[in-house]
């Protein structure tokens, strides 16, 4: 019963990271990672052996005990990850921030220089019309 | 030989309109304030006084507004920054002295230090980073800085826009560098208005001391980067 529990829950994430995907509310490399978990999560139930296999290979008495070690390294590495991405983005924000006050000021000065020297012109225009 | 003084504001609008004018008067270098996304009217104050102004869209703390005009500095060429504080606790009188020890002397950072400003628990956490990072200066938080070109360079870096405090990172990164620091004892006036930044509630001074002694003990034996 475990084994098809477990066959429609990698079916179900399986559909989900797809339809993301093809909303445009997940991409590439995040995709990728959901898929192989859902992907492992259909080939365990199917071949629920192949666990067995490796604890016996690995002398692991109580076979579970390895699933249960491995998905949660699996989570640790994946959440240290994330928060690798989050500083990397981080000090992005922070210099676009920094770069954005820096052209603003830029811009706006230029902006003023071109309205001065745009308005002798006007000013002389007026005065051969008037 | 330009140089830019680099003023960080968040909410600071009384206190620049004290400061700005004196400065002015006083010294006759470009002067930046950082407005970090002030909710006062920090901007207009500034320019008022028709000294430059950038304003950052997302709030960056003292660090990454301070960043901003070293960033600025870079980019314009300046072969001097000085940083100081807004709230009028630095004297523009001893921008002086700042300079002055900078010529005489070949190093390239100056920290302008008020030691006898701090409280015994401030001692106690200073000690505690000296003693992590080697860093042989006494007053480790100082905002009244030079910095020449050297340490524009470093600190307009990339790897400097992670820091959060602008005191032992920034100094530990300098060191990295290969960078001397020197320090010269000025005035410092008890601040006017407001409160500091980083010594405002325990709550704050427990992440600062967790987040610099992290900090600290991530960069033991690490070694110099030129």
């Amino acid at each position: 019963m475990t084994n098809i529990t477990i066959l429609i829950i990698g079916a179900i994430l399986s559909i989900s990271i797809l339809y993301l995907v093809r909303k445009g509310k997940m991409h590439g490399p995040y995709a990728t990672w959901w898929l192989l978990v859902a992907l492992s999560a259909i080939v365990l139930s199917i071949f629920p052996q192949i666990i067995d296999w490796v604890a016996a290979k690995l002398g692991i008495t109580y076979p579970p005990t390895l699933l249960l070690v491995l998905s949660v390294s699996m989570i640790l590495i994946r959440m240290l990850t994330m928060d690798m991405a989050l500083t990397r983005k981080e000090r992005k924000i922070r210099r676009l921030t920094q770069k954005m006050a820096i052209l603003e000021d830029a811009l706006n000065n230029q902006e003023s220089m071109i309205t001065r020297n745009n308005t002798p012109p006007e000013s002389v225009k007026k005065s051969q019309v008037g | 030989m330009k140089t830019l003084i680099v003023i960080p504001a968040f909410n600071e609008a009384t206190n620049l309109t004290r400061l700005l004018p004196e400065l002015i008067k006083t010294v006759n270098f470009d002067i930046v304030v950082i407005n970090d996304a002030s909710t006062d009217d920090t901007a207009q104050v500034v320019c008022e006084h028709g000294v430059k102004c950038f304003t950052l869209p997302l709030q960056l703390g003292a660090w990454g507004a301070t960043q901003t005009g070293i960033r600025y500095a870079a980019r314009k060429g300046y072969s001097q920054v000085i940083t100081m504080d807004a709230d009028g606790q630095h004297l523009p009188i001893e921008v002086n002295a700042l300079m002055k020890r900078y010529r005489e002397s070949s190093n390239n950072v100056i920290i302008g230090t008020f030691p006898s400003r701090l409280s015994y628990l401030k001692k106690l956490a200073w000690k505690f980073f000296k003693f992590l990072t080697h860093i042989k200066i006494e007053d480790l938080t100082s905002g009244f800085r030079l910095y020449d070109k050297q340490a524009i360079q470093v600190l307009s870096s990339k790897q400097a826009s992670m820091l959060d405090y602008q005191d032992v990172g920034v100094l530990l990164l300098l060191l990295r560098a290969g960078l001397t620091i020197n320090e010269v004892p000025v005035k410092m006036k008890d601040r006017s208005d407001g409160k500091s930044r980083v010594f405002s509630s325990w709550l704050v001074v427990l992440k600062y001391m967790v987040q610099t002694t992290t900090l600290c003990i991530a960069n033991i034996g690490k070694r110099r980067t030129q």
